[in-house]
């Protein structure tokens, strides 16, 4: 069987790990032009504790390439880019879940849940679950399937605190929400919104892409200043408190 | 299988499209279909086609006849969409929306590995890819190379010699050999195992060609293993391309002591390895069963 080191290191080839910084939102890490949150942060819904993305995820990128294949299709191809994702996501979060866990101001993450996909038929069997609660280790203990999509129609970027529901009641836990990718964020920050009216005290959530272009404004450049290997030993959350040591 | 129409219609759209062949790699994927994709280009939207109708009837006519040209001579195009389009190639960012393949494709081809390495190879070299792909071959994988002079040769050579299956990717079309003395070895992979090509068949070699068929080796195969390579040698672009598509590199020991070869080493998924043996149980490990372990 492989060992999460080994297949997490292949993807350190191209993963691009966001840093902190005056041009960069403090919500998304999205690359701006000095602004201290992104346009989609600062309009959009403000409901997660604290994101983590562990990687930026490039148009036409080997990362966003297996992040869009891992749900298309179910075959082999499929199958091995989960079980790749499932790796990074296990090396991240047993290294820096604290460092998330510290961002967002509680003790623990006492659940793990995901984001529910655009359809939903397809959420019972969507291979992010599989990973949350199957595949990564320091998840698979804790996940519920706690959302789902409401009868609201809202549409896929938009926010809205009624997209998602929750059965039953929180009850002041904390919950770690888990996505494959952060585009505007308004997904995440729906799920947030409805963990919190069904009375989480905390959401911190963990994508693995952060989605961007590099034809947009000077991404081409600063991402190319961000160079591979990927550093697993720091995340945005302990880079962060160094930088304000 | 899926009709001539798809090929035809990716023809059409490679040869006449404002678009990066990724774009459409894309796009065929989003859509399920490449006459769907052409009809959409047609009709509007950015990176259109401007042809009017009597003008599209042509080009589609004429991707057809030349479809029913290269089938004639053994060649068959294969969209990213076609069941029998390799799945590793699948799997990278860069695949081709097209290739074209003499021979037969075969499900099992998946288990490949790259042998590859220097043109002007030293007899150790030579010996070292031998017992590479006869290792392979007896692990029940197949040995993909590019058919280039040197360490190539040797490996195609030796898989053959060993029963084994050997695929080659070339780096110009497939109505070419380069060089023109592996012409007769490319027949025989032809005629009992397969060659790929991402490039039209009539496409003469080419500077830009060779770097495009190292990503194509890279991402057809599970990993890529380098016997022996020079600093300024194609073998070094198709290792950044493995580790640029996620899969593993192996660095067979002695060429360690180079320096191009040692920073490389540094990179994580780069083995450096003494025996073929310590690639087959890094490849076995690797596509384990499907789960992890901490």
């Amino acid at each position: 069987m492989p060992t999460v080191a080994e297949l997490s290191d292949l993807y350190g080839n191209f993963m691009l790990g966001p840093q902190p910084g005056s041009d960069v939102c403090r919500v998304c890490f999205n690359l701006t032009n000095g602004y201290r949150r992104c346009y989609a942060c600062a309009h959009g819904g403000r409901w997660l504790d604290a994101l983590a993305p562990i990687s930026y995820s490039v148009a036409g990128e080997q990362l966003h390439h297996a992040l869009a294949g891992y749900k298309r299709g179910g075959g082999p191809v499929a199958r091995r880019f989960a079980l790749e994702l499932a790796a990074v996501m296990w090396r991240y979060l047993a290294g820096h879940e604290r460092c998330l866990v510290r961002a967002a101001g509680v003790e623990c993450f006492e659940l793990v849940t995901t984001v529910p996909s655009g359809e939903r038929e397809r959420d019972d069997t969507h291979p992010l679950r599989r990973m949350v609660s199957e595949l990564v280790a320091p998840t698979r203990g804790r996940y519920r399937p706690l959302l789902h999509r409401s009868e609201v129609v809202v549409a896929a970027h938009e926010f809205s605190i009624r997209k998602f529901d929750v059965d039953g009641e929180l009850g002041g836990r904390s919950v770690l929400l888990v996505d494959d990718t952060w585009t505007t964020g308004a997904n995440a920050q729906s799920a947030a919104a409805a963990l919190k009216r069904a009375g989480a005290q905390a959401v911190g959530a963990v994508v693995i892409g952060r989605y961007l272009n590099r034809g947009w404004h000077d991404n081409d450049r600063r991402l190319c200043g961000l160079r591979p290997p990927f550093d697993w030993q720091h995340c945005v959350h302990c880079r962060n408190e160094k930088s304000t040591d | 299988m899926i009709p001539a129409h798809e090929s035809a219609a990716l023809t059409v759209l490679l040869r006449q499209g404002h678009r990066t062949p990724r774009a459409y790699a894309d796009l065929l994927e989003e859509t399920g279909s490449a006459l769907e994709v052409l009809e959409r280009e047609l009709s509007g939207g950015d990176g259109q086609i401007s042809l009017l109708p009597p003008a599209r009837e042509d080009l589609i006519a004429e991707a057809m006849a030349d479809i029913a040209g290269w089938r004639d001579r053994g060649i068959r195009p294969l969209t990213l969409l076609d069941p029998d389009y390799p799945e590793n190639l699948r799997a990278v960012h860069d695949r081709p929306p097209l290739i074209f393949v003499a021979g037969g494709l075969d499900p099992g081809d998946a288990k490949s590995v790259a042998v590859i390495g220097s043109r002007r190879a030293s007899p150790a070299g030579i010996d070292t890819a031998r017992r590479t792909a006869e290792a392979l071959v007896g692990a029940g994988y197949v040995v993909t190379s590019g058919l280039a002079a040197g360490i190539d040769t040797a490996a195609h050579a030796a898989a053959l010699d060993a029963g084994g299956r050997t695929l080659a990717v070339i780096g110009t079309g497939l109505n070419h050999a380069y060089p023109p003395r592996n012409a007769e070895l490319q027949r025989r992979l032809a005629r009992e195992c397969a060659v790929i090509s991402r490039f039209w068949p009539e496409e003469p070699p080419s500077r830009q060609g060779f770097p495009l068929r190292n990503a194509t080796m890279s991402g057809v195969t599970l990993g890529t293993v380098i016997v022996e390579a020079s600093a300024t040698s194609g073998t070094r672009i198709q290792a950044r391309q493995a580790l640029a598509h996620g899969r593993p590199v192996f660095l067979m020991s002695p060429i360690e002591s180079q320096p191009w070869a040692s920073e490389l080493a540094a990179r994580p998924g780069v083995y450096v390895v003494d025996s073929p043996a310590e690639v087959i149980s890094t490849i076995e490990r690797l596509h384990g069963p499907g789960a992890l372990v901490g």
